[in-house]
């Protein structure tokens, strides 16, 4: 227990840092996040446009509703699991100031983490509840009756903090990439995009064919948003979502493993250099 | 106007050496562009593959005015890329100073100095949606269309640039406006598809506020259909005046707000 | 003599936003910010007589860059007015930055990724330099700042000395008929310093160019300038020649006695036999040292020799002469008013 205690007693300055960090960049902040909010909106007025010209209800499953919902909250799926340690890895490699990380007590990656859930409970308080709220509302006033079920709403979040550890150690991964390239803007480009397909982000993986539906499925990215997004919606069974489960929980340790290893070379990578 | 061309030509000499350098990065950043727009079509792609037409329009139609809005986004991204940095850095760590003791127009100086060379992932996914569309378009021809189109292509690059002007002008004022240049990417992804599938309030918005349906939409369809020449390109012409006026205004208020930093 | 530069009451605020520590300042300065309006520069006035080579000196955040980027165009002045060479910066800038050189110590002002003879090219069309001028002058600036070795490098490779001597290069390629100098020798060794300073003193000679420069470096100030003009905190706290300096602020000596025996020391009482307070005369041991430091307005020297050596046995002594580094200590820590 009281290792428990030092350890949040360790960590929590950098909580504190990071709340700290994003209230002094509120402007920056709001601005990228009604950008993001914006590309939603685009996806929901092309979503509409097709409802329209299509003779059907559905379209390859989906109706107009769930369609609104996978938008919205994939949006805040992605939102939520968006992990900087990739910048503020490559940042530190860049500058050289990553070496100052092996000479404190504690352990670089969760500096990180801990820095970063300090911004994430803000941007939880500002975006979660009212997209959640607005998702449901909007719901209603279509169906006419309360779609939202609170067992699946918990699923969900269970869902969604295992697919932030995948993105977090991911990122971080990938973060080390800057001990190669000078500039990570291009490797960065790319890696967001794909990111975004194979997780399904811009097109559900439901309308893919079903084969590459299926490789994509077991990928650590449909772990980051797809499955979290499906569980909301109640498309899971519960054997699939038990299923989705220790698969995300897999990738997990999978992600933190090699996250391990990257850093273990690396601190030697470092020790070389330094002579 | 010719000492500035000679400036400009020598600047992207010099990029394309330092250019040299970073091949790697460049490619990349070329590769990422061009994934991110393939991506964007394979999305179109399967909702064509459902659907004949999106509210009237064709997939070819859809493509065409894709592949228009890439146009001016790629010669802007291509040539004052810049100013981006102005708005993440140049500003807020005063190294707008350099600029400032120079006797070339700031603007300029700032545009020219960086040549970004990315842009051409965004070319080529412009070129072969263009390429691939118009073949199967049956689009009014005549023979005062190409100069036209050119006009549009000046203009429409002309409302993008200023936009960006504007907004990394920001900066001086409040040291950074990287984010606000971001939003504004983000509402410039309006103008991607006809700005018929959205309500009221967003069509105005990108028509008469932020007109970047000028940069895509309006002349695109103007060349599809051959209908409303005057408001498709006479408003991009105008649009594009008006805002490049307002940016230069913005920009020169700007500097007097500078502050440098202290040392 | 005419007047290359003319500031008359400049004045520069800005606009600060306090911020209280920790979390809880965090949120309050979201919802009430507090904003404070900082006097950087508060009504300097001073003229420069071309040719003359003036020392703008003061502590850190006094301001000198403040008026530095004033003088050159960079800043608006929030109130107050300069003139140099007849113009007045923010009014025509393009043509004004033409007739000046700028060097700020701490950034370079070169094209990071080029190699510095392009880099030279680039501001050559730049400022319009003609060919035959450009020959010339490279090759001026070539023998006084030695350029050779490292001209055919990228400047990101160039050494702190080196890339130093590569902006001056850069600030006099259209021959300026004003050079502004912000900390120019900072961060440099000794030798390359002397360099630097032998290559400003060569083109002040030469060329008749009026030289601005600030500096913490106070062997800058004694080579190089014939005056000085001291802020702090935003206003002027002296303007003048340096032995206008050393005669204003008191001729400080420090007189060294080495004792025969040292413990005689304590023997000396200097504050009693002149009726002098700690602060107008004070005496130190330093092993079989005594050292006694003064100010002749007070005491003259031939006092304290003769009470020394009729006080104690000497074996040497030692006069050390005033050194401006002394008083402008002294002026920093406020002990000098004016």
């Amino acid at each position: 227990m009281s290792r428990i205690k030092r350890f949040f007693r360790t960590y929590k300055p950098f909580t504190r840092a990071g709340m700290q960090e994003m209230i002094a960049y509120r402007a920056n902040f709001i601005c990228h996040l009604i950008g993001e909010i914006m590309a939603a909106f685009i996806m929901y007025f092309v979503w509409k446009a097709v409802f329209l010209s299509s003779d059907s209800e559905t379209f390859m499953g989906f109706t107009m509703e769930d369609m609104v919902v996978y938008i919205f909250i994939t949006f805040l799926t992605g939102y939520m699991t968006y992990s900087d340690g990739a910048f503020a890895v490559g940042e530190e490699i860049i500058d050289g100031s990553i070496a100052m990380r092996m000479i404190k007590p504690c352990s670089f990656e969760m500096c990180f983490l801990f820095q970063e859930l300090g911004s994430r409970l803000i941007s939880i308080s500002m975006i979660f509840v009212p997209m959640v709220a607005g998702v449901e509302i909007y719901r209603y006033a279509v169906c006419g009756e309360v779609r939202f079920q609170i067992g699946y709403f918990l699923l969900y979040i269970v869902s969604l903090l295992l697919a932030y550890m995948i993105s977090f150690y991911f990122n971080v991964c990938y973060g080390f990439m800057a001990f190669f390239f000078k500039n990570l803007w291009g490797t960065t480009l790319i890696k967001e995009t794909l990111v975004s397909f194979l997780s399904g982000a811009i097109i559900p993986l439901a309308f893919m064919p079903s084969g590459l539906a299926a490789v994509l499925n077991i990928l650590p990215f449909a772990s980051l948003s797809y499955t979290p997004v499906m569980i909301y919606m109640g498309m899971y069974s519960t054997s699939q979502i038990l299923w989705s489960f220790g698969l995300q929980i897999f990738w997990v340790v999978v992600m933190y493993g090699v996250t391990k290893l990257i850093w273990r070379s690396a601190v030697r990578h470092l020790s070389v250099q330094g002579g | 106007m010719k000492r500035y061309l000679r400036l400009h030509r020598i600047f992207v000499v010099q990029y394309l050496k330092k250019l040299m350098e970073y091949k790697v990065d460049f490619l990349l950043g070329a590769i990422g562009l061009l994934i991110t727009q393939a991506i964007q079509i394979l999305f179109l792609g399967i909702i064509f593959s459902q659907i004949p037409s999106l509210i009237g329009y064709t997939f070819p139609q859809i493509l065409f005015i894709y592949g228009f809005s890439l146009i001016p986004k790629s010669l802007d991204h291509l040539l004052t890329d810049n100013l981006w940095m102005v708005g993440y850095r140049i500003v807020r760590k005063g190294e707008f100073d350099k600029y400032l003791t120079r006797p070339i127009n700031t603007l300029f100086h700032v545009v020219s100095e960086n040549f970004c060379v990315d842009a051409f992932g965004e070319m080529l996914s412009c070129i072969l949606l263009l390429g691939y569309s118009i073949p199967q378009l049956d689009m009014p021809f005549h023979w005062y269309t190409i100069p036209l189109a050119l006009v549009a292509v000046v203009f429409a690059t002309l409302i993008y640039t200023s936009l960006k002007i504007m907004t990394a002008a920001i900066a001086f004022w409040t040291k950074a406006s990287g984010h606000i240049i971001h939003m504004l990417y983000m509402v410039n992804d309006f103008s991607k598809y006809p700005v018929t599938i959205y309500n009221k309030a967003v069509q105005t918005i990108i028509t008469y506020v932020i007109p970047f349906a000028f940069t895509a939409y309006y002349p695109a369809s103007y060349f599809l259909t051959g209908k409303n020449p005057l408001f498709c390109i006479g408003g991009t012409v105008i649009a594009g005046t008006v805002m490049f006026a307002l940016a230069v205004f913005v920009w020169n208020r700007g500097l007097r707000a500078y502050e440098s930093v202290g040392s | 003599m005419e007047n290359m530069i003319y500031a008359e009451n400049l004045r520069k605020e800005f606009k600060k936003i306090i911020k209280e520590p920790g979390l809880k300042g965090s949120v309050k300065s979201l919802f009430h910010p507090k904003k404070e309006i900082v006097k950087a520069v508060d009504g300097i006035s001073f003229e420069v007589p071309k040719g003359e080579i003036l020392g703008f000196i003061g502590p850190n955040g006094a301001g000198k860059s403040t008026v530095i980027k004033m003088l050159t165009g960079i800043l608006m002045p929030t109130s107050g007015m300069c003139r140099i060479n007849g113009k007045i910066p923010q009014e025509d800038r393009k043509n004004y930055v033409r007739e000046i050189g700028v060097v700020f110590g701490q950034r370079t002002q070169l094209w990071w990724d080029l190699a510095l003879r392009e880099t030279y090219a680039v501001l050559k069309e730049i400022y319009q330099v003609p060919d035959d001028q450009y020959q010339k002058r490279m090759a001026f600036l070539n023998e006084v700042l030695e350029l050779d070795s490292f001209i055919t490098s990228p400047v990101r490779t160039l050494s702190l000395g080196q890339r130093m001597r590569a902006d001056i290069a850069a600030s006099l390629l259209h021959s300026p008929k004003v050079l502004f100098l912000d900390e120019p020798t900072i961060g440099l060794d000794v030798v390359v310093k002397d360099n630097i300073r032998n290559a400003i003193m060569e083109i002040n000679k030469e060329e008749g160019t009026t030289v601005i420069l600030t500096t913490h470096d106070l062997a800058d100030i004694e080579l190089l300038c014939e005056r000085i003009v001291m802020i702090d905190k935003g206003k002027k706290v002296f303007d003048g020649g340096i032995s206008e300096l050393k005669c204003n602020f008191g001729d400080v000596r420090t007189l060294e006695f080495e004792l025969v025996n040292a413990p005689d020391f304590k023997l000396l009482d200097y504050h009693r036999r002149f009726h002098l307070t700690e602060d107008e005369l004070s005496a130190e041991r330093d092993g079989s040292l005594a050292c006694v430091r003064f100010d002749t307005a007070e005491v003259s020297v031939e006092d304290v020799i003769s009470y020394t050596l009729s006080t104690v046995h000497v074996k040497d002594l030692n006069i050390k002469s005033v050194e401006i580094e002394e008083i402008i200590k002294r002026l920093y820590r406020r002990e000098v008013s004016l």
